[in-house]
């Protein structure tokens, strides 16, 4: 049975702490996906996202506040527009774009991070390994490339 | 590899919580299969981590074992991130090798399936290990104070502000636009729901600005720039001339009795007149006439100088020029407050074309005591009673089509109060008004309104007017009325415009240059919505009264002590700590393109134009990272938070 | 000088008076107008409903043919008319997705080889090339005001003329009516260049009770008289207007006002065109007075003498 893995950036003060009021509300969610924090969703660079998924990633999600909600000010629109770019060049690397997805999600939302989760994971069931990792470059060829 | 490259010595300490984790994560197995991970010098569990005995064996391990980081495997690092940084400083280790794995709130809660949640939990665990490894010492960024206040805007937010920030101790300019402080709230009639006499209650909080030992009130001058941050914060200051010195001038009065010009008088919304050179009102403060310039027949070339020849007590100089003076500050308060949406906006109620539809403020001079009228109503067009006087709310406001979106608050109430003294002054006259929905949200509010409806019988006609025009001397009112679906038509002799509150002119240029963020409106915008509603989200600047949106005085008061209250507590401090996980700039890597000055939304990041790269203030920085991920040629790397740090984390939570 | 003209229906049946009028005052000014091929009705109401489509490809379809023959404007005098495709236009431009739909619908349209008699289907798309213009702003920035009043034939200053725009040519705002709809100016500034005395009026832009004639006709009765009564309460010897609808209900209904208001007892009312055409010297009968409920042929020959200011 194909198991997922799940690569998570949550923003600190909405999406990070949404996470935790599902535990502290003690839902349940699938156990493919495992998180990182950042202050800002916009901290997330593409070259975050593509080692993801050249290191065996078979989704990358990624949490922020909502539209005028972030600490930041704007990065959530920044991350909005990067990732918009992102995920058409994706298509011409070869990888679905689904299985990059980015959502608002607030520090009250604790229900629709477990449901997006949960939700997300069973797309990326669905759409199977990616086993982009077997044409990985190596870190520093990515990263001085 | 890490950054520094250099080999560390890790603990690792991984928590029980009770059962909280231990029941569904096998703690043990965590500690074990952490044990000999790169840089890893010890890996532990315990059954209460944050407990006494718990914290005393983090400290001993760190100190007998000369631990340069630890990491605690517990519960998020919202609860206990604090405690262990503590325990951290104790020990003698910079709290910022400290990392919390979040091994209970995102995994042992989360999920039931043990061998999983073990596997995530190691995963977790690791992922700190390697952000760790590549963690450098950092100090909290100090910054000094300079424990002095500059308070934009004179009106009754400003002087509470002022005041209040004076009455702590620390020194206060403050700055307004226009000859006199007072603001527009000196120039109200009475004040919903008390009816107090307002400027009964505001001139006295005049005078005691004027006396205040600690406050500097610079009339007639405008904020030109700003530069510093918080804390430090220099200010250019424009002195407009008054041609006359406030210190010589005795108010007798000569002057203004024989100046030629005659101009609209402001104070009284033009309802009246004024010469050039003029007293905006009587107990305006400081008590000195002011030349306006504009409406003067002209210092040069031809010079009419009569005032100057009557001027006993030689006040009036005609040589005064614009001036710039500078003043150091730490915080400053933004009380610019509001003006009046223009009634041209709404010809359809002809409010510059009849002399009789008028604007709320204009019925506050007529109702006035001190006003054109001596506080009768009379119309303006020819001085009679209105016998018919037609209210009309929400005159562009809640309007997203055509005019302003928001409701302006206090209109319900004080056109509530118009109608109810309306009827006061003139008892066998009829008063209407036309209204979306009454909001009468406040203290003795609603029933404030319910007196306007029930003793003093004046009619609240639910819908909107879509034309107010003249047939011969009468005005009519044509509208609907919502409730019965029926078009009405009313005559009138006088229509109040209840006009939406807008920003004040100007205020958008201001801010633009004090960089101090508004909303859609013009508002400005406070840092948080909920917890943070008399800040600004630029450190150092906080916002009082209506300049930060529609409020009535209550509100306006309390939130200009508010502000005062923030600024105290910035200038109690010894110094200014700031979070030093921010964005610097690797010289060497930068090729000064710029575009992370862009991505910078607190104007941090600006270009050193001798060596061609881009140079970060510290203090402004708030380490969002923005600008990391957009620098392409990665020297823009946030502290403890750099791209190979992310990249080692990646790595460890997808192949770990 | 050839320019695209929209007549729209109304033009052809009951108001040829304004369609008359209109051909003839332009052909003074030195301008034919050339009506699109195949031009179908414009659709009357522009529709709101945000799903509604298929009510905009009408008037899509007729800016399509004007531009596909060359043109880069489209003139029109039914109010009705210059709203429904002004708005449709505005749309195509701005709004990306009705765009998207209103092309979809349109390249299935079947296009005949007049010559081989086949049947190809495949239009390019339409994007919002064509200028939607009201004669009035034809008038104003392409003729000049200042041309007509350099060509007037015939004397007006002794005729107090209250224009009345109604709903359409002003609503809605943001770039759709021809001017500001609280207070606009366009078609004072005509009337002043034909050497009429301009009469404001508060009902300048109120509803005449529109389709409501049909409906209620009661209400749009009443609706025509407060617009009657204005104008003549303010001083108008006549009003004037562009749009057929506005027409009928403030001319061709005035039986009804008659018998609703007993103090009514008639008001001369014009097209626009009519008096352009009257003043450029057209001949009387092209202008189509008779056809009026109360025919305004008596207020152009025998205007009032002017008054001395007071």
């Amino acid at each position: 049975m194909f198991e997922p893995k799940i690569m998570c950036f949550l923003c600190k003060w909405c999406t990070y702490a949404g996470a935790d009021l599902a535990g502290t509300s003690r839902m349940k969610y699938d156990t493919s996906s495992i998180n990182l924090r950042v202050m800002c969703s916009s901290r997330i660079d593409p070259q975050h996202i593509l080692y993801a998924f050249k290191n065996g990633a078979d989704g990358v999600f990624i949490g922020g506040c909502h539209p005028g909600d972030c600490h930041y000010v704007e990065g959530n629109y920044k991350t909005l527009r990067r990732v918009t770019l992102f995920k058409r060049m994706m298509e011409d690397f070869g990888i679905d774009s689904r299985r990059l997805r980015l959502e608002w999600i607030s520090a009250a939302e604790g229900k629709k991070y477990v449901d997006t989760m949960n939700e997300f994971s069973e797309q990326i069931r669905a759409l199977g390994p990616l086993h982009l990792e077997q044409v990985t470059l190596t870190k520093e060829e990515i990263c001085h490339e | 590899m890490m950054g520094n490259g250099k080999k560390k010595k890790i603990g690792i300490f991984v928590c029980h919580c009770g059962v909280n984790i231990a029941s569904v994560v096998d703690v043990e197995r965590v500690a074990k299969e952490l044990d000999g991970y790169t840089d890893v010098e010890l890996s532990t569990d315990y059954v209460y981590m944050c407990s006494e005995p718990g914290q005393k064996m983090i400290l001993e391990q760190i100190q007998e074992r000369g631990l340069d980081g630890v990491i605690i495997a517990a519960c998020s690092p919202t609860l206990h991130e604090k405690t262990f940084q503590n325990v951290a400083e104790l020990a003698g280790l910079n709290p910022y090798m400290v990392e919390i794995a979040n091994i209970r709130e995102q995994n042992s809660w989360v999920h039931t399936d043990k061998e999983k949640a073990t596997d995530k939990a190691v995963k977790i665990v690791k992922s700190m290990v390697e952000k760790l490894r590549g963690n450098e010492h950092l100090e909290p960024i100090k910054v000094g104070i300079t424990r002095r206040a500059m308070v934009v805007g004179g009106g009754v937010a400003g002087l509470q502000a002022a005041l209040d920030i004076a009455d702590h101790g620390y020194e206060v300019v403050l700055v307004e636009k226009e000859p006199s402080i007072g603001g527009h709230m000196v120039q109200l009639s009475e004040t919903f729901p008390t009816l107090d006499c307002s400027q009964c209650i505001m001139t006295p909080k005049m005078v005691e600005v004027s006396r205040h030992p600690n406050i500097k009130v610079l009339t007639y001058h405008e904020v030109e720039s700003i530069s510093g941050f918080v804390g430090n914060f220099k200010v250019r200051i424009k002195k407009k001339p008054k041609f006359v010195d406030e210190d010589l001038c005795k108010l007798c009065g000569d002057c203004a009795d024989v100046c030629p010009q005659v101009v609209p008088d402001e104070f009284n919304m033009g309802l009246s007149f004024r010469k050039a050179i003029y007293l905006p009102f009587p107990q305006a403060i400081p008590g000195a006439y002011t030349l306006d310039i504009d409406s003067c027949l002209g210092l040069l070339p031809v010079r009419c100088g009569k005032c100057k020849d009557v001027c006993d007590a030689r006040a009036i100089d005609y040589d005064m020029k614009e001036e710039i003076i500078e003043e150091e500050v730490g915080a400053v308060v933004l009380a610019t407050g509001y003006d009046l949406y223009s009634m041209q906006a709404l010809g359809e109620f002809g409010g510059e074309r009849y002399e009789d539809v008028i604007n709320g403020l204009e019925f506050e001079r007529i109702l006035s005591a001190s006003g054109p009228t001596g506080g009768e109503v009379r119309r303006p067009s020819d001085g009679k009673i209105p016998k018919n006087i037609v209210f009309i709310q929400c005159c562009g406001s809640r309007d997203p089509e055509l005019h302003n979106s928001y409701c302006s608050k206090i209109c319900c109430m004080y056109t509530a109060k118009h109608a109810m003294l309306y009827k006061h002054r003139v008892h066998d006259g009829n008063a209407t008004v036309f209204y979306i929905d009454v909001r009468a949200g406040g203290k003795a509010f609603d029933e404030f309104y319910q007196r306007t409806v029930d003793e003093d019988d004046v009619l609240y006609m639910r819908g909107k007017v879509s034309k107010v025009y003249k047939e011969g001397d009468i005005l009519k009112v044509r509208g609907v009325d919502t409730l019965t679906g029926k078009l009405v038509e009313m005559e009138a002799d006088m229509v109040v415009l209840a006009m939406s509150m807008v920003h004040a002119d100007g205020s958008g240029e201001l801010m633009k240059k004090l960089k101090v963020g508004t909303d859609k409106d013009g508002w400005l915008a406070e840092a948080h919505p909920k917890l943070r509603p008399v800040e600004s989200l630029n450190a150092g600047f906080f916002l009082a009264g209506c300049a930060h949106g529609p409020k009535d005085i209550p509100d306006t008061v309390a939130q200009a002590s508010a502000a005062a209250a923030k600024v105290g507590d910035l200038f109690a401090r010894h110094e200014l700590l700031h979070e030093p996980t921010i964005v610097p700039v690797i010289e060497e890597l930068c090729s000064g393109c710029g575009i992370c000055i862009s991505m910078c939304p607190y104007g941090a990041r600006s270009l050193d134009l001798t060596k061609h790269v881009v140079k970060v203030n510290e203090v402004l920085c708030e380490g969002c990272g923005a600008c990391a991920a957009a620098c392409p040629c990665g020297a823009a790397q946030q502290k403890n938070q750099t791209d190979e740090q992310i990249f080692s984390m990646v790595k460890a939570i997808l192949k770990g | 000088m050839n320019i695209h003209y929209y007549p729209g229906c109304t033009l052809k049946e009951k108001t040829t008076n304004l369609d008359d009028s209109t051909r003839e005052a332009m052909a003074v000014l030195g301008y034919e107008l050339v009506e699109p091929a195949n031009w179908t009705c414009c659709g009357a109401e522009y529709p709101l409903s945000e799903q509604k489509i298929s009510g905009l490809t009408a008037p899509a379809r007729i800016l399509r043919q004007v531009h596909s023959e060359g043109g880069g404007q489209v003139v029109t005098t039914c109010a009705f008319c210059f709203n429904v495709l002004k708005r449709t236009n505005v749309d195509i431009k701005r709004n990306p997705l009705k765009n998207k739909q209103i092309n979809a619908f349109l390249k299935d349209d079947i296009k005949i080889d007049p010559n081989t008699k086949t049947k190809t289907t495949g239009f390019p798309p339409y994007n919002g090339e064509v200028d939607v213009l009201h004669l009035l702003e034809f008038l104003r920035d392409e003729v000049g005001f200042h041309t007509i009043r350099a060509g007037l034939k015939r004397d007006l200053s002794g005729l107090k003329v209250a224009p009345y725009y109604g709903c359409r040519m002003l609503r809605p705002g943001g770039g759709i009516g021809i001017d500001s709809p609280d207070s606009p100016v366009i078609f004072e500034e005509f009337l002043e260049s034909l050497g009429c005395r301009v009469v404001d009026f508060p009902f300048k832009q109120e509803c005449c009770g529109s389709y409501l004639a049909v409906s209620r006709p009661a209400a749009a009765t009443e609706a025509s008289y407060q617009v009657l009564r204005s104008a003549i309460i303010n001083g108008a010897d006549a009003i004037a207007l562009s749009c057929p609808l506005c027409y009928y209900n403030l001319d061709r209904r005035q039986d009804r006002i008659k018998d609703a208001h007993a103090g009514f007892s008639g008001f001369p009312v014009f097209f626009f065109t009519q008096l352009l055409a009257w003043a450029l010297g057209v001949a009387e009968d092209v202008l189509g007075l008779d056809q009026h409920y109360y025919n305004p042929k008596s207020v152009l020959h025998n205007q009032p003498k002017t008054e001395v200011a007071q």
